[in-house]
């Protein structure tokens, strides 16, 4: 259910839109660039379109970590991000936890990098203790959930090799499907293939496959709502075909270009973080 | 009646007989190809029992694998050097890309989690992603493991010469593929290391092919040892081979019948052609008489009817005993078992069928001229071992107190001997220890915390109790507790990971290696080690409600006992440490406990069942309790003699002995009923008068027939003394000793027996 702000939101940006006419213009050219795209460019869009929109961007996320049998549990969270440079350039994740009730307080701080391991710290309230955390292991599980942490954060596209299999819809979309084959050996999937939507840019369904080649996991992003007329992935899910095992991911709350300071992202604000900003 | 005009029919129309015999044969035999096997000792118990539903239930709720394949790496001059590692880090990926192999849950060096503190920075991640390229790498890995009280004992042994790769299995995976597989693997890497595959299921599938070697090869030798053996005695083919013919019709009407049904072969049927080979012999009884009376009469057809009148009875009887004898095994709580039971059972009952109709029909076929020579030696006077057996007989009625006194004396001994018998199952013990399965569990053994694997499941009603000081604090008395006793080679648990990054936090400092003071400190590290860890690292240790938490217990053997131990253990632990939690066992190590006393449960049960089905059968069939009690005493002794030499050997009393113990029964009172129905036929022909007489008779002329039949019954199980796996070995020194003594006996301490009760019997 959106609220009657979020529909107000909706209409002010669908205004927007239509306002720009020269977007119509680029729009209309869509289709025969589109066809020129590579793997390659479609992928670099989707990053942007996934992981970048917005200079920075807030969200109060819920992830329910569901195991075959159905027995859940839940991480609550703030998650703030900002851009430090352009799409694809360097991030700061800042993520404060209200669930579960015992890791209440607990920060997590990222400064994500291309090309190189990331910085993270925690923040450890019942020591009062940060403590720097080693990223030696992208690929392992973010807070024990599904996605790892290149699921949330993104993974350097220049990892993988990307080919354009084919042109498929989606639940009546459009999509390019492109399949991503890293290039080391250190990833824990054999390839990907990846559904994005040729409107947006969105992934709306990733395969990842392991390296025997059985299906792994299945990334879904159920349902995509208009956020400050940005499109945004509220819901998603992630589920482990070997295992079961499945994680739903709901954006209660989100916003983009709120101006979050970047002192935010520091070892002080990590101890106590201000109210604005995590609520 | 019936039975009567079986044997007219079949001496009639001989031709028919044997052909329709034919048909049903062929049609049994066309269920062969379905057959399965069954190695799983899981399944000795119904999926419905208690102990099936709840180590499910364990398994679910901490994501544990039913079956993990434990990789072996030995090297003399230690692991831990360049060489080795690269080898070690090139099979592990060989291994990783395996289908059936959980991958994302296999633990060596370069997949196990590894928490450390490096310059400030917690880290955790896998302890060795890639080999080490310099000496200083090497060096630092080593001061991981050892500094790491997770990894001593489970990947890196103490003395750094060994390490293990612990390789689970998806749900439905073929262990002895994969296990083949990795050998593959491991072949390719040339160095002085050395490999082992151990664990449940390459223990099972190697126990599975030495199955079917033992079905394939030993039955077969079994039957040409017991043809060669008839063929000397009664030196005709044709006889010899209606014999071995009756025998192979009833092993494939059975296994037909088995395999048709549904069922899979396991240990215990994968005995039973052996076993029905053995009860075939039974007929020699119908032979033996045959060749006295056709001596005799010299009249073929009427030898036939009137040696089917004089045995029909006892071998009814017998057929009876040792069809009840097996069929006391339906009542068993071990699924095997009663399939094994209603297997021989039914082959039994078809065994008879065929001593009325096939065997007169091949009778009929028997030229005359062949058997005028071969039945020339057959009489009571001519024969020298029929003159010996008579002795023999004749001694234990002339000198009956001595004879009762003497087997008394042994009796007592054997009732000591039996006090000293130890209920054991151990079933890596099944394999020779020169088998690669019992050598690689030795040194894994040897070198780490121990092959066999337990667990203890501690229970709260509150969830996130586990996170509570105090219970974390409870949880590791309890481990130390037992890793005092001298099975437990290593435990594990989630206070470990606990204690460990409570110490790597603050700076590796040994003062923290210890549980936390509040529960917030436990979460928040509990937490803390999962944004990083595997999934499985936490949920193989605690529930996701933290309520419940699981305690890794790794022990040295695979003796039941040993887990009773850690049982008790735990229980004096619980008294003398009072907190609302539970501890529940579980896991192979608990149910091999549980399905052991299942063993005992059963044992006391069947036996004593069958002491009274079989009395009950020797009363019916002499219509006399009396007589039922004197034909009683060979067996009851000669089993006791048997229990008496197992206690003072030292030999575990297992499943399979426990199983022969019940049939043995059946089995060994058939010459009890051999002997003394055809005394008292023997009485009522020439009157009670010269009892000495009729005893000697006895023990010479049916006595051959008894003697013959012990010799081809353990001639057939002798073979199986050459068995690969210890279970069939100790079977056929069990069948082979019984049946020689019990035959031995019958004829000696009837006869005193008999004498000594004269007045009270033939009165």
């Amino acid at each position: 259910m959106k609220t009657k702000f979020q529909r107000r939101l909706m209409r002010e940006a669908r205004y927007a839109v239509t306002k720009r006419w020269w977007i119509w213009i680029i729009a209309g050219l869509l289709p025969l660039q589109a066809l020129a795209l590579s793997g390659e460019e479609v992928m670099k869009k989707s990053q942007a379109a996934f992981l970048y929109p917005g200079k920075d961007f807030k969200a109060r996320v819920v992830m329910k970590l569901i195991n075959k049998d159905g027995q859940e549990r839940v991480r609550e969270l703030t998650m703030l991000r900002k851009n430090v440079g352009e799409a694809g350039g360097e991030q700061k994740y800042f993520m404060y936890f209200f669930q579960p009730a015992d890791v209440k307080d607990m920060t997590f701080m990222t400064y994500k990098y291309p090309a190189r391991d990331d910085d993270r710290w925690m923040f450890i309230p019942a020591i009062n203790m940060v403590k720097r955390i080693a990223a030696q292991d992208k690929r392992s599980s973010f807070v024990g959930s599904d996605f790892t942490y290149e699921d949330v954060s993104g993974r350097d596209l220049e990892d993988d090799t990307h080919a354009l299999e084919r042109e498929e819809k989606i639940g009546g979309r459009d999509c390019y499907v492109v399949k991503s084959t890293p290039k080391g050996s250190d990833a824990d999937f054999g390839y990907k293939l990846t559904w994005v939507d040729k409107a947006n840019f969105l992934p709306l369904k990733e395969e990842q496959y392991d390296k025997k080649g059985a299906r792994y996991k299945l990334f879904t992003a159920d349902e995509v709502a208009d956020v400050q007329g940005i499109p945004t992935v509220v819901k998603r899910s992630m589920k482990n075909l070997q295992t079961g095992h499945r994680t739903e991911v709901a954006y209660l709350k989100s916003g983009y270009n709120l101006g979050i300071e970047d002192s935010l992202f520091t070892e002080r604000f990590l101890r106590q973080p201000p109210r604005k900003w995590i609520d | 009646m019936m039975k009567f005009s079986l044997v007219e029919f079949s001496i009639r129309r001989p031709k028919w007989v044997l052909l329709l015999t034919g048909l049903i044969t062929l049609l049994f035999l066309t269920q062969f190809p379905k057959i399965r096997t069954d190695t799983n000792p899981k399944h000795m118990l119904p999926a419905t029992s208690d102990v099936r539903v709840w180590n499910d239930e364990v398994d679910k709720t901490f994501g544990l694998y039913e079956d993990t394949i434990v990789v072996g790496v030995e090297n003399d001059a230690g692991v831990l050097n360049r060489e080795t590692l690269g080898r070690i880090a090139r099979i592990t990926d060989g291994i990783l890309a395996l289908p059936g192999v959980a991958s994302r849950d296999v633990n060596g060096f370069t997949t196990i989690t590894n928490v450390t503190a490096e310059a400030g920075t917690l880290k955790v991640g896998p302890l060795m992603p890639a080999a080490p390229k310099t000496h200083a790498e090497v060096e630092a890995l080593r001061a991981a493991l050892f500094g790491n009280p997770l990894f001593v004992n489970r990947v890196i042994s103490k003395d750094g010469k060994t390490t293990a790769i612990y390789v689970p299995l998806e749900k439905g995976a073929n262990g002895a593929e994969i296990a083949d597989k990795i050998r593959a693997i491991v072949a390719q890497e040339k160095g002085p290391e050395r490999y082992y595959i151990a664990g449940d299921p390459v223990a099972r599938d190697t126990f599975g092919a030495e199955m079917f070697k033992l079905m394939a090869m030993f039955s077969p030798i079994a039957g040409m040892i017991m043809f060669a053996a008839i063929q000397y005695m009664f030196r005709n083919l044709a006889l010899s081979a209606a014999m071995m013919g009756v025998s192979m019709v009833a092993i494939i009407w059975s296994m037909g019948l088995l395999i048709g049904v549904g069922f899979p072969v396991h240990i215990m049927s994968s005995m039973a052609p052996v076993f029905l080979m053995a009860i075939a012999t039974d007929s020699i009884h119908i032979f033996n008489e045959f060749y006295f009376r056709y001596k005799e009469k010299g009249d073929k057809l009427a030898a036939i009817r009137e040696t089917m009148a004089a045995v029909s009875r006892p071998v009814r009887f017998t057929a009876l005993a040792t069809a009840a004898g097996f069929a006391v095994l339906l009542f068993m709580n071990i699924v095997p078992v009663q399939v094994f039971g209603g297997l021989i059972a039914f082959g039994t009952v078809v065994l008879r069928l065929l001593s009325f109709s096939f065997i007169p029909a091949v009778l009929t076929f028997v030229r005359e001229d062949r058997l005028v020579r071969a039945a020339g030696s057959e009489s009571v006077e001519g024969d020298r071992t029929a003159r010996a057996l008579g002795r023999l007989g004749a001694f234990g009625a002339a000198r009956p107190g001595m004879t009762v006194a003497v087997a008394l004396a042994l009796v007592a001994v054997s009732v000591w001997g039996t006090s000293k018998i130890h209920v054991n199952n151990n079933l890596v013990a099944w394999f020779k220890p020169s088998s690669e399965i019992r050598v690689a569990d030795t040194a894994m053994n040897a070198a780490l915390g121990g092959t066999s694997l337990g667990y203890l499941v501690v229970q709260s009603k509150e969830p996130e109790f586990m996170k509570q000081p105090e219970a974390e604090r409870w949880i590791e008395g309890l481990q130390r507790h037992l890793e005092a006793l001298p099975e437990v080679g290593k435990t594990f648990s989630v206070v470990d990971y606990v204690k460990r990054i409570n110490r790597v936090l603050h700076d590796d400092d040994p003062k923290y290696d210890a549980v936390p003071q509040t529960k917030d400190m436990v979460g928040q590290y509990l937490f803390l080690f999962s944004m990083s860890a595997k999934p499985s690292d936490l949920d193989n240790v605690v529930d996701s409600a933290f309520g419940k938490a699981n305690i890794w217990v790794q022990m040295k053997t695979w003796d039941a006992d040993a887990m009773r131990q850690v049982i008790a253990a735990a229980e004096r632990y619980e008294k003398a440490n009072p907190l609302p939690l539970t501890v529940k066992p579980a896991g192979i190590a608990y149910f091999n406990l549980v399905w052991n006393d299942e063993v005992l449960g059963d044992l006391v049960r069947g036996f004593s069942l069958a002491l009274v089905v079989v009395f009950a059968i020797l009363a019916l069939d002499f219509r006399s309790f009396k007589w039922a009690l004197v034909a009683y005493a060979p067996l009851l002794f000669t089993i006791l003699f048997i229990y008496g030499v197992v206690g003072f050997v030292g030999k575990d009393f297992d499943m399979p002995l426990s199983v022969m113990s019940t049939l043995s029964l059946g089995m060994a009172v058939d010459f009890a009923i051999h002997f003394v129905s055809r005394l008292r036929q023997r009485l009522a022909e020439v009157g009670g008068a010269d009892l000495p007489g009729a005893l000697a008779w006895t023990a010479a002329r049916p006595g051959k027939g008894i003697m013959r039949n012990a010799v081809l019954f353990a001639a057939a199980f002798s073979v199986m003394m050459f068995a690969p796996l210890t279970p069939y070995v100790v079977v056929g020194a069990f069948i082979v000793s019984m049946m020689l003594l019990s035959a031995l006996l019958t004829l000696l301490l009837i006869p005193a027996l008999v004498m000594l009760g004269r007045r009270w019997l033939v009165a």
